[in-house]
Protein backbone atom coordinates (compact mmCIF):
# COMPACT_ATOMS: atom_id res chain seq x y z
CA UNK A 1 0.00 0.00 0.00
CA UNK A 2 2.58 2.35 0.89
CA UNK A 3 4.53 1.54 -2.27
CA UNK A 4 1.78 2.21 -4.17
CA UNK A 5 1.10 5.32 -3.01
CA UNK A 6 4.57 6.15 -3.45
CA UNK A 7 4.30 5.28 -7.26
CA UNK A 8 1.04 7.56 -7.60
CA UNK A 9 2.72 10.33 -6.02
CA UNK A 10 5.99 9.54 -8.72
CA UNK A 11 3.07 9.09 -11.30
CA UNK A 12 1.48 11.95 -11.01
CA UNK A 13 4.50 14.10 -11.20
CA UNK A 14 5.49 13.01 -14.40
CA UNK A 15 2.11 13.63 -15.45
CA UNK A 16 3.17 17.51 -14.95
CA UNK A 17 6.46 16.95 -15.90
CA UNK A 18 5.55 15.42 -19.00
CA UNK A 19 3.02 18.65 -19.57
CA UNK A 20 -0.02 15.51 -19.52
CA UNK A 21 -1.88 16.89 -16.63
CA UNK A 22 -0.89 20.44 -18.10
CA UNK A 23 -2.81 19.52 -21.39
CA UNK A 24 -5.77 17.86 -19.50
CA UNK A 25 -6.57 21.59 -17.59
CA UNK A 26 -5.98 23.33 -20.61
CA UNK A 27 -8.79 22.09 -22.60
CA UNK A 28 -10.83 22.49 -19.65
CA UNK A 29 -9.77 26.00 -19.47
CA UNK A 30 -11.53 25.86 -23.04
CA UNK A 31 -14.31 24.76 -21.82
CA UNK A 32 -14.32 27.88 -19.09
CA UNK A 33 -14.01 30.10 -21.92
CA UNK A 34 -16.43 28.89 -23.78
CA UNK A 35 -19.16 29.14 -21.18
CA UNK A 36 -18.65 32.98 -20.89
CA UNK A 37 -20.44 33.14 -24.30
CA UNK A 38 -22.87 30.49 -23.78
CA UNK A 39 -26.30 31.01 -22.11
CA UNK A 40 -27.19 29.14 -18.90
CA UNK A 41 -29.45 26.95 -20.69
CA UNK A 42 -27.19 26.20 -23.14
CA UNK A 43 -24.31 25.74 -20.58
CA UNK A 44 -26.44 23.46 -18.95
CA UNK A 45 -26.99 21.20 -22.00
CA UNK A 46 -23.59 21.07 -23.26
CA UNK A 47 -21.83 20.34 -19.73
CA UNK A 48 -22.57 16.59 -19.40
CA UNK A 49 -20.73 16.36 -23.47
CA UNK A 50 -17.50 18.47 -22.52
CA UNK A 51 -17.08 16.50 -19.37
CA UNK A 52 -17.37 13.54 -21.33
CA UNK A 53 -15.25 14.42 -23.86
CA UNK A 54 -12.64 15.57 -21.30
CA UNK A 55 -12.80 12.21 -19.13
CA UNK A 56 -12.91 9.90 -22.16
CA UNK A 57 -11.41 10.62 -25.35
CA UNK A 58 -8.77 12.92 -23.89
CA UNK A 59 -7.89 10.46 -20.83
CA UNK A 60 -7.21 7.80 -23.59
CA UNK A 61 -5.32 9.95 -25.39
CA UNK A 62 -3.38 11.97 -22.83
CA UNK A 63 -2.60 7.94 -20.75
CA UNK A 64 -1.35 6.40 -24.17
CA UNK A 65 0.96 9.54 -25.22
CA UNK A 66 2.43 8.92 -21.62
CA UNK A 67 3.10 5.23 -22.37
CA UNK A 68 4.80 6.27 -25.36
CA UNK A 69 6.94 8.60 -23.61
CA UNK A 70 7.74 6.14 -20.92
CA UNK A 71 8.68 3.86 -23.35
CA UNK A 72 10.52 5.97 -25.34
CA UNK A 73 12.71 6.86 -21.88
CA UNK A 74 12.90 3.17 -21.67
CA UNK A 75 12.32 4.03 -18.05
CA UNK A 76 10.03 0.77 -17.69
CA UNK A 77 13.08 -1.62 -17.55
CA UNK A 78 14.28 -0.12 -14.73
CA UNK A 79 10.93 -0.19 -13.00
CA UNK A 80 10.60 -3.43 -13.53
CA UNK A 81 13.99 -3.85 -11.37
CA UNK A 82 12.48 -1.98 -8.48
CA UNK A 83 11.49 -4.22 -5.34
CA UNK A 84 7.70 -3.80 -6.29
CA UNK A 85 4.91 -5.58 -7.94
CA UNK A 86 3.44 -5.03 -11.61
CA UNK A 87 0.16 -5.14 -10.04
CA UNK A 88 1.37 -2.34 -7.77
CA UNK A 89 2.43 0.00 -10.35
CA UNK A 90 -0.65 -1.00 -12.78
CA UNK A 91 -2.67 -0.16 -9.64
CA UNK A 92 -0.64 3.46 -9.16
CA UNK A 93 -1.27 3.73 -13.22
CA UNK A 94 -5.01 3.61 -12.90
CA UNK A 95 -5.37 5.75 -9.72
CA UNK A 96 -3.26 8.03 -12.12
CA UNK A 97 -6.07 8.28 -14.75
CA UNK A 98 -8.69 8.61 -12.26
CA UNK A 99 -6.63 11.73 -10.83
CA UNK A 100 -7.01 13.56 -14.99
CA UNK A 101 -10.36 12.72 -15.29
CA UNK A 102 -10.75 14.24 -12.38
CA UNK A 103 -8.44 17.39 -12.68
CA UNK A 104 -10.27 18.15 -15.47
CA UNK A 105 -14.05 17.68 -14.53
CA UNK A 106 -13.25 19.84 -11.20
CA UNK A 107 -11.93 22.83 -13.81
CA UNK A 108 -15.05 22.55 -15.93
CA UNK A 109 -17.36 22.25 -12.98
CA UNK A 110 -15.87 25.24 -10.94
CA UNK A 111 -16.39 27.05 -14.26
CA UNK A 112 -20.56 26.25 -14.66
CA UNK A 113 -20.89 26.95 -10.99
CA UNK A 114 -18.60 30.39 -10.78
CA UNK A 115 -20.26 31.30 -14.29
CA UNK A 116 -23.61 30.18 -14.26
CA UNK A 117 -23.95 29.10 -10.81
CA UNK A 118 -24.94 25.82 -12.30
CA UNK A 119 -24.73 23.22 -9.10
CA UNK A 120 -24.87 19.20 -9.90
CA UNK A 121 -25.07 16.48 -8.06
CA UNK A 122 -21.21 16.37 -7.24
CA UNK A 123 -20.58 12.93 -4.88
CA UNK A 124 -22.24 11.20 -8.23
CA UNK A 125 -20.44 12.86 -10.50
CA UNK A 126 -17.41 12.81 -8.69
CA UNK A 127 -17.91 8.41 -8.31
CA UNK A 128 -18.65 8.68 -12.38
CA UNK A 129 -15.62 10.49 -13.30
CA UNK A 130 -13.69 8.06 -11.20
CA UNK A 131 -14.95 5.42 -13.42
CA UNK A 132 -15.03 6.95 -16.10
CA UNK A 133 -11.18 7.95 -15.97
CA UNK A 134 -10.28 4.25 -14.95
CA UNK A 135 -11.90 2.83 -17.79
CA UNK A 136 -10.79 5.25 -20.06
CA UNK A 137 -7.35 5.27 -18.75
CA UNK A 138 -6.95 1.59 -19.46
CA UNK A 139 -8.69 1.53 -22.87
CA UNK A 140 -5.67 4.39 -23.82
CA UNK A 141 -3.46 1.82 -21.95
CA UNK A 142 -4.36 -0.98 -23.96
CA UNK A 143 -4.36 0.95 -27.41
CA UNK A 144 -0.62 1.97 -26.44
CA UNK A 145 0.59 -1.32 -25.94
CA UNK A 146 -0.48 -2.51 -29.03
CA UNK A 147 1.04 0.03 -30.57
CA UNK A 148 4.79 0.54 -32.06
CA UNK A 149 4.60 4.44 -31.79
CA UNK A 150 2.50 7.21 -30.80
CA UNK A 151 1.41 8.43 -34.44
CA UNK A 152 -0.04 4.49 -34.89
CA UNK A 153 -1.56 5.16 -31.41
CA UNK A 154 -3.69 7.92 -32.83
CA UNK A 155 -4.63 5.91 -35.39
CA UNK A 156 -6.52 3.38 -33.25
CA UNK A 157 -7.80 6.24 -31.41
CA UNK A 158 -9.26 7.61 -34.99
CA UNK A 159 -10.68 4.71 -35.14
CA UNK A 160 -12.26 4.42 -31.68
CA UNK A 161 -13.37 7.42 -31.97
CA UNK A 162 -15.55 6.90 -35.21
CA UNK A 163 -17.40 4.27 -33.93
CA UNK A 164 -17.70 4.94 -29.98
CA UNK A 165 -17.79 8.17 -29.57
CA UNK A 166 -19.77 9.71 -32.32
CA UNK A 167 -22.33 8.34 -32.18
CA UNK A 168 -22.95 9.44 -28.80
CA UNK A 169 -22.31 13.25 -29.62
CA UNK A 170 -24.94 12.70 -32.89
CA UNK A 171 -27.31 11.34 -30.37
CA UNK A 172 -26.68 13.93 -27.85
CA UNK A 173 -27.42 16.57 -30.67
CA UNK A 174 -30.58 14.35 -31.43
CA UNK A 175 -29.10 13.19 -34.77
CA UNK A 176 -29.63 9.85 -33.85
CA UNK A 177 -32.70 8.79 -32.82
CA UNK A 178 -33.18 7.97 -29.05
CA UNK A 179 -34.41 4.08 -29.32
CA UNK A 180 -30.38 3.20 -30.08
CA UNK A 181 -29.70 4.72 -26.77
CA UNK A 182 -29.95 1.36 -25.04
CA UNK A 183 -28.20 0.35 -27.63
CA UNK A 184 -25.23 2.20 -27.89
CA UNK A 185 -24.44 1.60 -24.13
CA UNK A 186 -21.88 -1.10 -25.49
CA UNK A 187 -19.75 1.61 -26.41
CA UNK A 188 -17.55 2.18 -22.77
CA UNK A 189 -17.39 5.89 -23.89
CA UNK A 190 -21.05 6.30 -24.08
CA UNK A 191 -21.41 3.90 -20.73
CA UNK A 192 -19.62 7.22 -18.84
CA UNK A 193 -21.76 9.64 -20.72
CA UNK A 194 -24.96 8.56 -19.49
CA UNK A 195 -23.54 8.45 -16.22
CA UNK A 196 -22.37 11.66 -16.46
CA UNK A 197 -25.44 13.38 -17.80
CA UNK A 198 -27.21 12.06 -14.94
CA UNK A 199 -24.89 13.23 -12.43
CA UNK A 200 -25.27 16.39 -14.13
CA UNK A 201 -29.01 16.53 -14.90
CA UNK A 202 -30.00 14.84 -11.80
CA UNK A 203 -32.23 12.36 -13.46
CA UNK A 204 -31.27 8.65 -12.46
CA UNK A 205 -32.45 5.55 -14.17
CA UNK A 206 -31.10 3.34 -11.44
CA UNK A 207 -31.03 -0.19 -14.00
CA UNK A 208 -29.10 1.75 -16.81
CA UNK A 209 -27.31 3.67 -14.00
CA UNK A 210 -26.05 -0.35 -12.34
CA UNK A 211 -25.64 -1.84 -15.66
CA UNK A 212 -23.56 1.02 -16.76
CA UNK A 213 -21.02 0.93 -13.94
CA UNK A 214 -21.01 -2.33 -13.89
CA UNK A 215 -19.67 -2.23 -17.87
CA UNK A 216 -16.99 0.22 -17.08
CA UNK A 217 -16.10 -1.49 -13.59
CA UNK A 218 -15.83 -5.10 -15.51
CA UNK A 219 -14.55 -3.68 -18.45
CA UNK A 220 -11.42 -2.06 -16.81
CA UNK A 221 -11.06 -4.99 -15.23
CA UNK A 222 -10.61 -7.46 -17.81
CA UNK A 223 -8.38 -4.97 -19.62
CA UNK A 224 -5.73 -4.78 -16.13
CA UNK A 225 -5.99 -8.15 -16.02
CA UNK A 226 -6.30 -9.79 -19.39
CA UNK A 227 -4.56 -7.55 -22.04
CA UNK A 228 -2.59 -4.90 -19.93
CA UNK A 229 -0.99 -6.86 -16.99
CA UNK A 230 0.88 -9.59 -19.56
CA UNK A 231 1.77 -7.17 -22.09
CA UNK A 232 3.17 -4.35 -19.83
CA UNK A 233 6.74 -5.84 -19.29
CA UNK A 234 7.22 -7.30 -22.24
CA UNK A 235 6.36 -4.14 -24.26
CA UNK A 236 8.87 -2.29 -21.54
CA UNK A 237 11.91 -4.79 -22.04
CA UNK A 238 11.88 -4.26 -25.47
CA UNK A 239 12.22 -0.34 -25.18
CA UNK B 1 31.82 -18.67 -1.14
CA UNK B 2 28.61 -19.61 -2.62
CA UNK B 3 27.58 -19.43 -5.83
CA UNK B 4 25.61 -16.57 -6.29
CA UNK B 5 24.29 -17.38 -9.68
CA UNK B 6 24.01 -21.31 -11.02
CA UNK B 7 23.08 -21.75 -15.33
CA UNK B 8 22.41 -24.96 -16.73
CA UNK B 9 21.55 -25.16 -20.05
CA UNK B 10 19.82 -21.95 -20.64
CA UNK B 11 18.03 -22.06 -24.00
CA UNK B 12 15.99 -18.62 -24.82
CA UNK B 13 14.04 -17.53 -28.06
CA UNK B 14 12.63 -13.99 -28.39
CA UNK B 15 8.75 -14.01 -29.00
CA UNK B 16 8.68 -12.35 -32.31
CA UNK B 17 11.77 -14.59 -33.45
CA UNK B 18 11.66 -17.69 -35.13
CA UNK B 19 15.56 -18.69 -34.14
CA UNK B 20 16.93 -19.44 -30.48
CA UNK B 21 19.06 -16.63 -29.73
CA UNK B 22 20.19 -18.24 -26.72
CA UNK B 23 22.14 -21.79 -27.42
CA UNK B 24 22.21 -24.17 -24.24
CA UNK B 25 24.84 -21.88 -22.29
CA UNK B 26 25.86 -23.00 -18.91
CA UNK B 27 28.15 -21.13 -16.35
CA UNK B 28 28.19 -20.24 -12.72
CA UNK B 29 28.80 -17.10 -11.22
CA UNK B 30 30.97 -17.45 -7.87
CA UNK B 31 29.88 -15.16 -4.86
CA UNK B 32 32.60 -12.17 -4.23
CA UNK B 33 34.01 -12.46 -7.90
CA UNK B 34 33.83 -10.20 -11.74
CA UNK B 35 32.58 -12.78 -13.72
CA UNK B 36 32.69 -11.34 -17.65
CA UNK B 37 30.36 -12.01 -20.54
CA UNK B 38 32.33 -11.39 -24.11
CA UNK B 39 31.26 -11.40 -26.98
CA UNK B 40 30.67 -9.66 -30.31
CA UNK B 41 27.75 -7.47 -30.76
CA UNK B 42 23.99 -9.37 -31.07
CA UNK B 43 26.07 -12.37 -29.53
CA UNK B 44 23.16 -12.47 -26.77
CA UNK B 45 25.06 -10.97 -23.93
CA UNK B 46 22.22 -8.58 -23.10
CA UNK B 47 19.34 -10.91 -23.47
CA UNK B 48 21.67 -13.30 -21.20
CA UNK B 49 21.68 -10.97 -18.84
CA UNK B 50 17.97 -10.11 -18.80
CA UNK B 51 17.54 -13.00 -18.51
CA UNK B 52 19.03 -13.68 -14.99
CA UNK B 53 17.75 -10.41 -13.88
CA UNK B 54 13.60 -11.80 -14.74
CA UNK B 55 12.72 -9.43 -17.37
CA UNK B 56 12.38 -12.12 -20.04
CA UNK B 57 10.57 -14.81 -19.04
CA UNK B 58 10.08 -18.51 -20.93
CA UNK B 59 13.25 -19.50 -20.96
CA UNK B 60 14.23 -23.19 -20.56
CA UNK B 61 16.82 -24.58 -18.41
CA UNK B 62 17.65 -23.30 -14.74
CA UNK B 63 18.18 -20.50 -12.61
CA UNK B 64 19.31 -20.66 -9.34
CA UNK B 65 20.32 -17.69 -7.38
CA UNK B 66 22.58 -18.63 -4.31
CA UNK B 67 20.50 -21.72 -4.37
CA UNK B 68 17.12 -21.09 -5.16
CA UNK B 69 15.03 -21.23 -8.30
CA UNK B 70 14.61 -17.30 -10.31
CA UNK B 71 11.02 -18.57 -10.63
CA UNK B 72 10.27 -18.89 -7.08
CA UNK B 73 11.30 -15.31 -6.34
CA UNK B 74 9.20 -12.59 -5.36
CA UNK B 75 9.50 -8.65 -6.09
CA UNK B 76 12.12 -8.44 -2.77
CA UNK B 77 14.91 -10.53 -5.60
CA UNK B 78 15.58 -6.59 -6.95
CA UNK B 79 16.24 -5.36 -3.18
CA UNK B 80 19.46 -7.69 -3.48
CA UNK B 81 20.52 -6.83 -6.97
CA UNK B 82 21.47 -3.99 -8.75
CA UNK B 83 21.07 -3.22 -12.71
CA UNK B 84 22.91 -1.25 -14.56
CA UNK B 85 21.46 -1.25 -18.22
CA UNK B 86 23.02 -0.59 -21.58
CA UNK B 87 20.31 1.83 -23.08
CA UNK B 88 19.45 5.28 -20.98
CA UNK B 89 16.46 4.28 -18.38
CA UNK B 90 15.87 7.54 -16.92
CA UNK B 91 13.01 9.97 -16.67
CA UNK B 92 14.23 12.65 -19.58
CA UNK B 93 11.80 15.09 -17.98
CA UNK B 94 13.31 14.79 -14.63
CA UNK B 95 16.32 16.01 -12.93
CA UNK B 96 19.47 13.19 -12.12
CA UNK B 97 18.57 13.44 -8.39
CA UNK B 98 14.86 13.47 -8.79
CA UNK B 99 15.20 10.33 -10.52
CA UNK B 100 17.82 8.68 -8.00
CA UNK B 101 15.51 10.32 -5.23
CA UNK B 102 12.49 8.39 -7.03
CA UNK B 103 14.40 4.74 -7.28
CA UNK B 104 16.22 5.09 -3.93
CA UNK B 105 12.79 5.18 -2.12
CA UNK B 106 11.37 1.98 -2.69
CA UNK B 107 14.72 0.42 -1.55
CA UNK B 108 15.59 -0.81 2.10
CA UNK B 109 19.09 -0.43 1.57
CA UNK B 110 20.39 3.15 0.61
CA UNK B 111 23.37 3.70 -0.50
CA UNK B 112 25.07 7.01 -0.49
CA UNK B 113 23.88 8.65 -3.43
CA UNK B 114 26.02 12.39 -3.03
CA UNK B 115 28.79 10.31 -2.54
CA UNK B 116 28.13 7.83 -5.76
CA UNK B 117 27.15 10.83 -7.70
CA UNK B 118 30.56 12.67 -6.60
CA UNK B 119 32.83 9.99 -7.53
CA UNK B 120 31.18 9.96 -10.95
CA UNK B 121 31.48 13.52 -11.40
CA UNK B 122 27.46 14.32 -11.79
CA UNK B 123 27.19 15.81 -8.70
CA UNK B 124 27.14 19.04 -9.77
CA UNK B 125 24.85 18.29 -12.42
CA UNK B 126 22.54 16.56 -10.54
CA UNK B 127 19.45 19.55 -11.02
CA UNK B 128 19.62 19.06 -14.65
CA UNK B 129 17.28 17.13 -16.39
CA UNK B 130 18.68 13.95 -17.77
CA UNK B 131 17.24 14.51 -20.98
CA UNK B 132 20.06 17.16 -21.83
CA UNK B 133 22.65 14.85 -20.53
CA UNK B 134 25.38 13.68 -22.79
CA UNK B 135 25.53 9.72 -23.91
CA UNK B 136 28.32 9.43 -21.43
CA UNK B 137 26.91 11.27 -18.71
CA UNK B 138 23.55 9.18 -19.11
CA UNK B 139 26.16 5.73 -18.89
CA UNK B 140 27.20 7.07 -15.25
CA UNK B 141 23.63 7.92 -13.97
CA UNK B 142 22.61 4.08 -15.22
CA UNK B 143 25.94 2.94 -13.08
CA UNK B 144 24.87 5.12 -10.18
CA UNK B 145 21.58 3.91 -10.30
CA UNK B 146 22.75 0.36 -10.59
CA UNK B 147 24.29 0.91 -6.75
CA UNK B 148 21.96 2.56 -5.15
CA UNK B 149 20.24 -0.25 -2.80
CA UNK B 150 24.13 -1.08 -2.52
CA UNK B 151 23.44 -4.33 -3.84
CA UNK B 152 24.58 -8.04 -3.39
CA UNK B 153 25.11 -8.76 -7.04
CA UNK B 154 25.23 -6.09 -9.46
CA UNK B 155 24.52 -6.66 -13.27
CA UNK B 156 26.24 -4.34 -15.40
CA UNK B 157 25.61 -4.11 -19.18
CA UNK B 158 28.83 -2.14 -21.29
CA UNK B 159 29.42 -0.43 -18.50
CA UNK B 160 31.87 1.93 -19.67
CA UNK B 161 30.79 1.91 -23.39
CA UNK B 162 31.00 5.04 -24.81
CA UNK B 163 32.92 6.32 -21.83
CA UNK B 164 36.18 8.68 -22.02
CA UNK B 165 39.48 6.89 -20.50
CA UNK B 166 39.04 9.32 -17.19
CA UNK B 167 35.53 8.51 -16.61
CA UNK B 168 35.89 4.76 -17.51
CA UNK B 169 38.98 4.39 -15.69
CA UNK B 170 36.80 5.61 -11.97
CA UNK B 171 33.72 3.69 -13.24
CA UNK B 172 36.27 0.40 -13.07
CA UNK B 173 37.72 1.52 -9.94
CA UNK B 174 34.11 1.50 -8.03
CA UNK B 175 33.41 -1.88 -9.54
CA UNK B 176 36.79 -3.13 -7.87
CA UNK B 177 36.09 -1.22 -4.72
CA UNK B 178 33.00 -2.88 -4.53
CA UNK B 179 33.89 -6.34 -5.34
CA UNK B 180 36.85 -5.86 -2.59
CA UNK B 181 33.76 -5.05 -0.20
CA UNK B 182 32.46 -8.60 -0.44
CA UNK B 183 30.08 -7.33 -3.82
CA UNK B 184 29.48 -9.89 -6.99
CA UNK B 185 29.71 -8.48 -10.16
CA UNK B 186 28.10 -10.06 -13.59
CA UNK B 187 28.97 -7.81 -16.50
CA UNK B 188 28.86 -7.80 -20.44
CA UNK B 189 31.34 -6.55 -22.39
CA UNK B 190 33.00 -6.37 -25.53
CA UNK B 191 36.13 -4.50 -24.70
CA UNK B 192 38.84 -6.34 -23.98
CA UNK B 193 40.59 -4.04 -21.46
CA UNK B 194 37.48 -4.19 -19.55
CA UNK B 195 37.86 -8.49 -19.28
CA UNK B 196 42.06 -7.64 -18.63
CA UNK B 197 41.55 -5.01 -15.92
CA UNK B 198 38.33 -6.24 -14.25
CA UNK B 199 37.50 -9.64 -14.18
CA UNK B 200 38.24 -12.67 -12.69
CA UNK B 201 36.79 -15.26 -14.72
CA UNK B 202 35.26 -14.29 -18.25
CA UNK B 203 32.96 -16.57 -20.81
CA UNK B 204 33.40 -16.04 -24.71
CA UNK B 205 29.59 -15.32 -25.73
CA UNK B 206 29.70 -16.07 -29.58
CA UNK B 207 25.94 -16.29 -31.18
CA UNK B 208 23.99 -17.61 -28.09
CA UNK B 209 26.86 -20.10 -27.53
CA UNK B 210 29.77 -19.87 -24.60
CA UNK B 211 32.98 -21.18 -25.96
CA UNK B 212 35.37 -20.68 -23.17
CA UNK B 213 35.29 -19.95 -19.37
CA UNK B 214 38.39 -19.28 -17.77
CA UNK B 215 40.40 -16.36 -15.39
CA UNK B 216 41.65 -14.05 -18.17
CA UNK B 217 45.49 -15.76 -17.18
CA UNK B 218 44.62 -18.92 -17.58
CA UNK B 219 43.61 -18.35 -21.21
CA UNK B 220 46.80 -16.68 -21.81
CA UNK B 221 48.80 -19.46 -20.19
CA UNK B 222 46.42 -21.99 -22.46
CA UNK B 223 46.31 -20.09 -26.12
CA UNK B 224 48.71 -17.24 -25.64
CA UNK B 225 52.44 -17.30 -27.29
CA UNK B 226 54.86 -16.70 -24.65
CA UNK B 227 57.90 -15.31 -26.58
CA UNK B 228 60.54 -12.40 -25.59
CA UNK B 229 61.55 -10.33 -28.35
CA UNK B 230 64.91 -8.21 -28.36
CA UNK B 231 65.92 -5.45 -29.83
CA UNK B 232 70.31 -5.09 -30.25
CA UNK B 233 72.25 -3.05 -32.41
CA UNK B 234 74.27 -4.25 -35.09
CA UNK B 235 76.96 -2.00 -37.41
CA UNK B 236 74.60 0.70 -37.37
CA UNK B 237 71.46 -1.24 -37.55
CA UNK B 238 68.43 -2.21 -35.02
CA UNK B 239 67.81 -5.95 -35.57
CA UNK B 240 65.51 -8.39 -33.51
CA UNK B 241 65.26 -12.27 -32.57
CA UNK B 242 62.58 -13.66 -31.03
CA UNK B 243 63.17 -16.14 -28.67
CA UNK B 244 60.57 -18.79 -26.52
CA UNK B 245 59.94 -17.95 -23.40
CA UNK B 246 60.13 -21.43 -21.83
CA UNK B 247 63.74 -22.51 -19.85
CA UNK B 248 64.86 -19.05 -21.31
CA UNK B 249 67.79 -19.16 -19.15
CA UNK B 250 69.14 -21.70 -20.93
CA UNK B 251 68.89 -20.31 -24.47
CA UNK B 252 72.71 -19.91 -25.31
CA UNK B 253 71.92 -17.60 -28.09
CA UNK B 254 69.71 -15.97 -26.43
CA UNK B 255 72.66 -15.36 -23.73
CA UNK B 256 75.20 -14.62 -25.94
CA UNK B 257 73.31 -12.16 -27.76
CA UNK B 258 73.02 -10.60 -24.51
CA UNK B 259 76.31 -10.86 -23.42
CA UNK B 260 77.97 -9.34 -27.25
CA UNK B 261 75.22 -7.02 -28.57
CA UNK B 262 74.44 -3.48 -27.55
CA UNK B 263 70.42 -4.25 -26.26
CA UNK B 264 68.36 -1.48 -27.63
CA UNK B 265 64.68 -2.96 -25.77
CA UNK B 266 63.70 -6.42 -24.67
CA UNK B 267 59.89 -7.25 -24.58
CA UNK B 268 57.61 -10.40 -23.43
CA UNK B 269 55.41 -10.71 -25.73
CA UNK B 270 51.67 -12.35 -24.48
CA UNK B 271 49.25 -13.21 -26.81
CA UNK B 272 46.58 -10.36 -26.92
CA UNK B 273 43.41 -11.58 -25.46
CA UNK B 274 41.61 -10.51 -28.92
CA UNK B 275 44.06 -12.98 -30.58
CA UNK B 276 43.01 -15.32 -27.87
CA UNK B 277 39.20 -14.51 -28.65
CA UNK B 278 39.76 -15.14 -32.47
CA UNK B 279 41.47 -18.26 -31.85
CA UNK B 280 39.06 -19.67 -29.75
CA UNK B 281 35.78 -19.01 -31.08
CA UNK B 282 37.03 -18.22 -34.71
CA UNK B 283 35.61 -14.74 -34.76
CA UNK B 284 36.42 -11.14 -34.12
CA UNK B 285 35.04 -9.31 -31.15
CA UNK B 286 33.87 -6.09 -32.77
N1 LIG C 1 13.33 -7.79 -28.31
C1 LIG C 1 13.93 -8.57 -29.21
N2 LIG C 1 13.20 -9.28 -30.09
C2 LIG C 1 13.79 -10.09 -31.00
N3 LIG C 1 15.12 -10.25 -31.12
C3 LIG C 1 15.91 -9.57 -30.28
C4 LIG C 1 15.36 -8.69 -29.29
N4 LIG C 1 16.38 -8.16 -28.60
C5 LIG C 1 17.51 -8.67 -29.15
N5 LIG C 1 17.24 -9.52 -30.14
C6 LIG C 1 18.22 -10.28 -30.95
O1 LIG C 1 18.92 -11.16 -30.11
C7 LIG C 1 20.28 -11.20 -30.45
C8 LIG C 1 21.13 -10.92 -29.23
O2 LIG C 1 20.90 -9.58 -28.80
P1 LIG C 1 21.60 -8.97 -27.52
O3 LIG C 1 21.07 -7.61 -27.32
O4 LIG C 1 21.49 -9.94 -26.40
O5 LIG C 1 23.12 -8.90 -28.01
P2 LIG C 1 24.40 -8.33 -27.26
O6 LIG C 1 25.36 -9.44 -27.16
O7 LIG C 1 24.02 -7.67 -25.99
O8 LIG C 1 24.93 -7.25 -28.31
P3 LIG C 1 25.53 -5.78 -28.09
O9 LIG C 1 27.00 -5.93 -27.83
O10 LIG C 1 25.28 -5.12 -29.40
O11 LIG C 1 24.79 -5.13 -26.97
C9 LIG C 1 20.47 -10.22 -31.59
O12 LIG C 1 20.53 -10.95 -32.79
C10 LIG C 1 19.25 -9.36 -31.55
O13 LIG C 1 18.89 -8.97 -32.85
MG1 LIG D 1 24.06 -5.76 -25.34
Amino acid sequence: MKTTVKLLLGELKRLIRYKILPVSLVTALLWFALFLFLSREESFFIAPLLIYVDSTIMVILLVGAFNHLERQDGTISTMMVLPVSIGSILTAKAAASMMLALSSMVVTAAALYFIHNLVFDYAALFLFILLTGVSHGAIGFFLALNTRNFSSMLGLLMAYIVVFTLPTILFTFGILDARYDKLLMISPSHSAETLIRSAVTGMYNAGIILAACAWLLGLTFVLYRFAIYPKFKRCGVRG
Amino acid sequence: MSTAFSVEDLHFTYPSSKTETIKGISFTVQEGEIFGLLGPSGAGKSTTQKILIKLLENYSGRILYFGKDIHSLGSSFYEEIGVGFEMPVHFTKMTAAENLNFFSNFYQNKADVQGLMERVGLWEYRDIRVGEYSKGMKVRLNFVRAMLNRPRVLFLDEVTNGLDPKNARIIKDMIVEYRSQGGTVFLTTHLMNDVEQLCNRVAFCVDGRLHEISTPRELKMKYGKREIKVEYREKENTRSAVFPMASIGENEAFLNLLKSKEIETIHSGETSMEDIFITVTGVGVK
